[in-house]
């Protein structure tokens, strides 16, 4: 029972991370009708820029997280002003924007790779200890990455669905044409989706990087990113939070009662099973909305 | 009285798809207070009419004036000038609620009371909207999506409504009172309107004046009632043989 509800708040945490990440994906995707594979180069950098900000510039970890979140609004930002808006100005289709996604993704991992090493890193942050409950022992980390991203999700949900901004990057997620009818800015609302994206890659990087380790190739992870938000319905907020809770879940309870060796097997068996009965995900519909 | 300066004043207006002329040497005038009709059968260029004047699509030669400056180059800049559309197909933002729609109309506009009182103005017009209010827009009738789609133009408070093929797919009773409501807005509230239309007899029976579009070109124009009795409009428009 102790494993058990262990396992079940590892897996919340780490499946909290994971929304962030699938709604990153789902935000962009809902707008702009293209999977942003730079997104994972994005989180690894967010990382990288927290672990400078405390090892090189000797920053408390609040002041290394905010420097972060800043460093990679604007890469997210100026990827969408020089990669991806001359394309969309040029109307590309969207299979160039997907490859011109990827091509960012590889330079930024490579750069990366090219400064630091790919040596795998601990995050510089001293490992508090656990809180013991009935003798279950739950990882303070644990609690603050699931705090925290929560929190982030919340804000943004306040963000989409309770103001302006948010109405008018909903109604370009519809149809953008028609919303810059109604005189909604679309390189505007480009700015605030990209922005909001660069700080769902810091924030899960940050986090992520706590938890497992640091290391160029860490985006990889946004994969399980892509499965959750499959699994909860593409292209949908809430859909891409219940997947990424469930996929969390089980990962970490099969790490915990089988071999976390077979954790992915477990992970794409599962996404295969879920498409099998729901071809559409979870809370997927079959067109209409998007965001 | 001398003549007054006309509030949308376009001229040799000429918009390409590609290699293909889509509009060639267009001119035309809308004053203020009018109700302007354009007709025309599918692919005439009306629609690619519409989407220039609101810098959708962009012009190869020619030249807008509103209201005696030239046309803004970006969708949402001209809206804030005081033009705005309703376009073709409806185009309601369906996931979204009735009152979210007549909000992203209001874009432009900051302050919320007045923002309000134009919803209520616009329910005045349409209570059928006030009952669906929190539905999502995707669930409404056709007439009653025109109607949302008619509201959120008129959310922006502009000075000149275009309306882009308002009949496309109602009923006749709906198409009428569709019609009675322009020309009430155009009555009552001075409104400017500028509408594109297929169906010919009624856009031509409720305007003051009119164009006819035929494959790019302005081939007649009039008002309303002279080209309602011209023998070639009534044979290719209006489907009576004389």
């Amino acid at each position: 029972m102790e494993l058990f509800i262990q396992q079940l708040v590892s897996g919340i945490s780490i499946g909290a991370i994971y929304s962030l990440l699938a709604v990153g994906y789902a935000l962009v995707y809902s707008v702009y009708n293209f999977t942003n594979w730079a997104f994972d180069g994005f989180m690894a950098f967010g990382a990288f820029m927290a672990f400078t900000g405390i090892t090189s510039l000797f920053m408390p970890f609040w002041l290394a997280a905010l420097f972060s979140i800043i460093l990679t609004v604007i890469l997210s930002v100026g990827t969408e002003k020089l990669a991806y808006s001359p394309l969309r100005a040029r109307k590309a289709p969207r299979l160039f924007m997907m490859i011109s996604a990827m091509g960012v993704n590889l330079a930024t991992v490579n750069i990366i790779n090219l400064i630091y090493g790919g040596v795998f890193r601990k995050f510089p942050i001293d490992t508090l200890q656990p809180i013991f409950i009935k003798g279950v022992s739950i990882g303070r980390m644990d609690l603050m990455a699931g705090g925290i991203s929560f929190g982030v999700l919340a804000l943004l949900w306040v963000f989409l669905y309770r103001t302006k901004w948010g109405l008018g990057i909903r109604a370009s997620s519809i149809d953008i044409m028609t919303a810059s009818l109604m005189g909604i800015n679309n390189n505007a609302v480009a700015i605030v989706v990209f922005a909001v994206t660069g700080v769902l890659s810091s924030v899960a990087g940050v986090f992520y990087g706590i938890k497992y380790a640091v290391f160029p190739m860490m985006g990889i992870v946004t994969i399980k990113a892509m499965i959750a938000s499959i699994v909860g319905g593409l292209g949908s907020l809430p859909a891409a939070i219940l997947g990424s809770m469930i996929l969390g879940i089980l990962e970490t309870m099969v790490s915990g009662y089988i071999s976390s060796t077979y954790r992915d097997l477990f992970s794409f068996l599962f996404l295969i099973i879920i498409l099998l009965f729901f071809p559409n995900g979870l809370m997927g519909k079959s067109s209409g909305e998007k965001l | 009285m001398t003549e007054k300066m006309p509030m949308l004043d376009i001229q040799d207006l000429s918009v390409y798809y590609g290699g293909i002329c889509a509009l060639n040497q267009v001119s035309l005038h809308v004053n203020e207070g009018e109700i302007v009709s354009v007709i025309g059968a599918n692919g005439a260029g009306k629609s690619t009419l519409m989407k220039t004047i609101v810098a959708v699509k962009s012009f190869t030669s020619g030249k807008i004036m509103f209201q005696g400056q030239p046309l803004k180059k970006e969708a949402h800049d001209v809206i804030k000038d005081g033009i705005t559309l309703s376009p073709e197909g409806r185009r309601i933002f369906s996931p979204l609620s009735v009152r979210e729609n007549l909000m992203a109309g209001a874009y432009t506009r900051n302050d919320r009371h007045e923002i309000e009182a134009t919803m209520e103005e616009v329910f005045t017009l349409f209570p059928r909207l006030k009952e669906r209010i929190n539905q999502r827009g995707g669930t409404l009738s056709g007439g009653e999506q025109q109607m949302l789609a008619v509201g959120r133009a008129l959310m922006s408070k502009p000075k000149m409504l275009m309306l882009d093929e308002p009949s496309l797919g109602l009923a006749p009773i709906v198409i009428n009172l569709m019609f009675e409501t322009i020309v009430r807005l155009n009555k009552e509230m001075g409104l400017t309107i500028l509408l594109v239309e297929q169906n010919a007899s009624i856009a031509l029976s409720v305007c003051q004046r009119a164009y006819v579009l035929k494959t790019g070109t302005i081939n007649m124009e009039g008002t309303g009632q002279e080209l309602l009795h011209d023998k070639r409009v009534m044979e290719s428009y209006l489907g009576i043989a004389k």
